[in-house]
Order: structure tokens, then sequence, then C-alpha cells
């Protein structure tokens, strides 16, 4: 039978496995990657031995070279940072994240310097991408004129894939903090304000604008007191959902063109492809917008314990 | 009964309204004494939704004009409350909140609230207390911390008059109030409406100004008999039909305190007029055959002179 329940017992044992599977093939994958490299580097030490016993009068330098290749074919230490084992990870990706980095003169945690700078790049763009949103979404839904003047315009910048837009930030904006915050808001405000006009249209019944004139509303109060109340939890979602994408517009542009933050050190380790760091990187921005993502739907339930789960 | 009905709360001077080429109302001339319970009846499509709007002043009608208490109107006010059939009640508040909020809008502005924060705390709990009372005047102090959505039907109608008469309206509007409430949750608010008769009758006893004036819309002919006490019926069935619906009945109706005994033969006999006069596209009558409240009442309101 299609969409029979099952038990909790049974949900959660069926998550817990495929979380422990994931982790399974990982670690079955890293130590397979890691005993591939090693094959090859002591098949090589073989040749090289080879190579080197050859030679009938050895120069001290050859010399020494044979008994590296000697101790290599013998014990390989080859170490994979394509796909790091457990331990690699630990101790090249988040020991090196984690502790100061750097000549004595400009030392740093990577971690928390770059998170803290892509964190402020996104949050300061995402209040005020919100409140942008937030203000322009509810004056269209509630007024005709401004939906007519604003709608193409948006419906055309949401429909660009915001990623393609960069160069002409780039370009056009000095490469600082602002231009980050700028390009949040040009790929934020078109989407979020129209998903918040569309909710003032749907959400909000005319009986209930009605209603409210009969009690004696005045037009502001009736937009904040009945109709930016009405559409708070779904605008609560809508906003919620934007994150996503301007982290990656903001990973992005941090990729090209940032001196610090989560792209800027990603671009980094990817030129030596070396993954070390960047899954210790990718595994926190994981945990972190699960985090986020679990806070802002508690918060709307606290906010808006009407609207039900 | 109806003996102070000289005092008009509202008038309708020839209302006449059209959607495109659809004429709907034609020539609508209506005046509601204060005190007075009125059940609008007529068959679906002769424009019961679109007079009751016209009044409301959400949609005001193209021709003609509405007055209240003398002065024209175009826009809804504080003066006239409502209660639709759905989406009676704000969902982001529970209900005691929502009876309240016509006290908010209405004694305070949205400065005051937050630049006088506590004044206005103060001014909110006495709101709040009210609105508490009333809730349980209408059988419900149970649920004032519940949302609409947790609530049945019934008691979200209770929940929206009791919002409605909180403001002490000029005129309280019924959209087909209960038409989507089961039979006894449907009598039980019906009871509900007598009581504010009942309220009218001692006031009248009193000597005093009856505090009810209702306008109900509703397609039930047994409702609109049963809880009001005058009838009026809109129908497009009559010798000018064609330029759209006009007020084709408009007599007294019998109507009895909540436990009092009631005479069902009189009750029948209208329920048969109305039948004819209203619903029936056999019988075309002149308009004003049955419109005879005033003259009943030996009243002349401004309206008709």
């Amino acid at each position: 039978m299609l969409r029979k329940p099952i038990s909790r017992r049974a949900r959660f044992g069926l998550g817990t496995a495929s979380v422990v599977l994931m982790l399974l093939a990982y670690t079955w994958l890293s130590q397979h990657r890691q005993s591939t490299v090693r094959r090859e580097q002591q098949e090589v030490a073989v040749m090289k031995v080879a190579e080197l016993k050859a030679i009938e009068n050895r120069t001290e330098r050859q010399q020494e070279e044979l008994d590296k290749w000697v101790t290599l074919s013998k014990s390989p230490d080859a170490v994979d940072r394509t796909v790091p084992t457990w331990s690699v990870l630990y101790h090249e990706g988040w020991v090196r994240a984690t502790s100061e980095q750097g000549s004595f003169k400009r030392k740093e945690v990577w971690l928390i310097n770059d998170f803290a700078a892509t964190a402020k790049r996104l949050v300061v763009g995402l209040i005020v991408g919100i409140l942008c949103s937030v203000v322009i979404g509810l004056l269209m839904g509630c007024f005709d004129t401004i939906d007519a003047f604003m709608l193409p315009p948006f419906t055309l910048l949401a429909k660009i894939p915001t990623t393609a837009v960069l160069p002409i930030f780039f370009v056009l904006v000095q490469i600082n903090f602002k231009m980050y915050i700028a390009m949040i808001l040009a790929g934020m405000i078109p989407t979020l304000a129209q998903a918040i006009s569309a909710s003032v249209r749907k959400d909000v019944p005319e009986e209930l604008i009605y209603k409210a004139y009969t009690l004696g509303a005045s037009r502001f109060e009736l937009i904040y007191e009945v109709i930016f109340k009405q559409v708070l939890p779904r605008l609560l979602d809508a906003a919620r959902l934007q994150i996503g994408p301007a982290l990656v517009l903001l990973v992005a542009a941090e990729w090209m063109v940032a001196g610090e933050g989560i792209g800027y050190r990603l671009r980094l380790f990817y030129q030596r492809t070396d993954m070390t760091v960047v899954f210790v990187y990718v595994i926190l921005l994981g945990v972190i917008g699960l985090v986020v993502d679990y806070a802002l739907i508690w918060l709307r339930r606290w906010v808006c314990p009407w609207f039900g789960e | 009964m109806v003996a102070d009905s000289n005092d008009v709360v509202l008038e309708c001077r020839g209302l006449g309204h059209s959607f495109g080429k659809k004429k709907v109302l034609n020539d609508i001339n209506l005046s509601i004494g204060r005190g007075q319970i009125v059940a609008l009846v007529g068959p679906s499509g002769s424009g019961k939704s679109t007079l009751l709007r016209a009044i409301l002043g959400t949609h005001p009608a193209k021709q003609g004009e509405t007055l209240m208490d003398g002065k024209p109107y175009r826009e809804p006010s504080r003066d006239r409350g409502i209660v639709y059939q759905k989406y009676s009640l704000f969902s982001f508040l529970t209900c005691e909140q929502n009876v309240a909020f016509g006290l908010k809008l209405d004694a305070t502005s949205a400065h005051y609230r937050f630049f006088q924060f506590w004044k206005w705390r103060e001014l909110r709990k006495q709101h709040l207390a009210a609105a508490r009372e009333l809730l349980e005047d209408v059988g419900l102090g149970e649920v004032e911390n519940q949302y609409p959505e947790e609530l049945s039907g019934g008691m979200r109608q209770r929940v929206a008059i009791a919002q409605a008469l909180i403001m002490r309206p000029k005129l309280l509007l019924l959209d087909e109030p209960f038409g989507a409430l089961d039979e006894a949750t449907r009598e039980e608010l019906q009871l509900m409406l007598l009581n504010l008769y009942a309220e009218n009758q001692a006031a009248r006893r009193a000597g005093q100004t009856p505090p009810y004036t209702i306008l109900i819309v509703t397609h039930e002919l047994n409702e609109a008999i049963y809880v009001s006490d005058r009838v009026l019926g809109l129908s497009q069935y009559h010798q000018d039909g064609k330029e759209g619906a006009t007020i084709v009945y408009d007599k007294a109706a019998p109507v009895y305190e909540p436990h009092s005994p009631k005479d069902v033969n009189a009750f029948v006999s209208q329920r048969e007029e109305l039948l004819r006069a209203v619903f029936s596209n056999q019988y075309i009558q002149h308009h004003s055959e049955y419109v005879t409240f005033w003259r009943d009442h030996g009243l002349k309101p401004a309206a008709l002179n």
C-alpha cells in the first residue's frame, strides 16, 4: 500500500542507517584512494630502486636517493588529499583550519576569519534585503499602481541567474563590502518581493480588509495590523528559502574576487587539489545551514503560533 | 412592536447597480428604523449581496445614494458592522484579541500605541476585559485564548458577532452568517439573535432607544421569518424586472422573544406569501403590492415622501 505509515522506531532506524551508510561509504572510498596512491608510490619506488641500483659507481647524492626509495618501497607514505581519510581530514583539515596559520606578522585562524567574513556579508545582505523586500512586497500587494510599475522589471530580473550577473557587479561596483551586499540585494529582492506581494493578494481575503475598515482601521493600520500580520508566517518562510540562493551567490563571488571568506579559501585549496580543508568547510556549512533552517522554523512557530506546523 | 420606527438609521434612495450590461439593482428605496431587525431574502442572483455591499459602503451603487442618520456615505466605516459567512475572523488573533481588535483600531492610533506605550497597555487591559465579558455573554467564556482555527464554525460566528457588536455599530449587517453551519448550530445562533431582539424589547419597555439595528441577508426563508421583525424581499420578478431586482416585499414579521410561545399559523402563511411574491417567476405583480411596512404602521419615513 502506498503511504503506509511506519513506526517512529522504524523511521529513526532507517534515518540512522542512511547516515551510517553514507559515512561507511566515505570511509571505504577514502581508504581505497589512500591504498591506491600508496601502491602507485610503491611501484614507482621499486622502479627507481632498480634504476639506481643499476648504476655501478653511485655518487653520494645518488646513494642518498637510493636509500630514500628503498625506504619508500618498503613503507610508502603518500597521502591522498582528494578523498582524505578521517585521520587526514582531522590532522590536515580541522587542525589546520582551527589553529593559527601564517607568518608571525599576520597570524589568523582560517575557519574563524573566513566564516566571520562570509557571515558578515551574508547577514547584512539578508537583513537589508529582507527589509527592502517586505516594504516593496507589501506595497506591491496593496497598491495596483506600484505593482504595475515594479512587476515587469522584477519578473525579468528574477529570471536571470544571479551568478551570471556577477561580472557586471565586479565591473560596475568596486570590489568591496558594499558590492557583496548590493549583489545579494539584486539577487534577493525581485524574487522575495514578488513572493510577498503574491501572498498579500492570496492570503488576505478582501472580506478581512473590509472588516478591518468597519472596525475603524486607518490605511496604515490596515497594512501593518492586518495585512502584515496575516502574511508574516509566509513571509518568514519565503525569507528562509532565500538564504540558500544568497549563500550560493556569495560563495561564487568570493571564489572569484575575494581576499578572505569561505569562497576564497575553497579556491585556494582547490588549486592545490587539497580537499582536506575543503571538506571541513563543506561539512560545517551543511551543519550551520541545518541549524539556521531549524532556528527559523522555530522562530516562525514562536512568532505565529496560530499558523500551525 | 416597531412604534419607534420613525427614527430612521439607514436610508437608500434610488439605488441602482449593474455589472457591465447586466442590470442587477433597480431603483431601491429603503428605510431602516433604529431597533429593527430586518431580514432580506430573495432568489439567488437577485443581488442581495450587491445591495448589502452597497449598504456597507465597500462597493457603492452606481446610481442613487445611501445615507446613515441623514448623512450620505460611500465608504465603509465603524458605524456599520459586518459579519461574513467566511473569513469572518482574523486568524492571527485569539478570540479575545479578535473581539478587542475593533476597540484597539477605533479608540487608538498607531502613533498613540507607539509613543504612549504605557498608557496604551493600561487601556489594552480594559479592552481585553470588555472583550472577555462580551464573549461570556455569548457563551464563549472558555475559548478566549484560542485561535479561530481551533474553533467550530458556530463558535467562530459567535465570536464574529461579538467582534462586530463591541463596536456598538449603528447598523449591523449579517451576510448569510449561518449559511455554512449545520441545523442545530444554526438554531443556537438564531436564538442568539432572538436574545438581541429581546434586549431591544426590554429597552423599548423601559422607554429607551433599542440598542441593536440589524440587517440580515439570508437564503433561508424560515430563518428570515423566525429571527426578524421585518422581512424584505428583493426580486427580479416584478413588472419592471428587466431593469433589475427591486424590493417587492416589505412587511412586519411575527417575532417572539426566545422562550415565548410562537404562532405557527402566522409563520406558515407569511412563508407562503413570500414564496409567491418574491420567489415565483410565474407570479408577476406590481413591485409595490407587498411593500406595505411603513403604511401598515401608519408611518411615513423621510425616504418615502
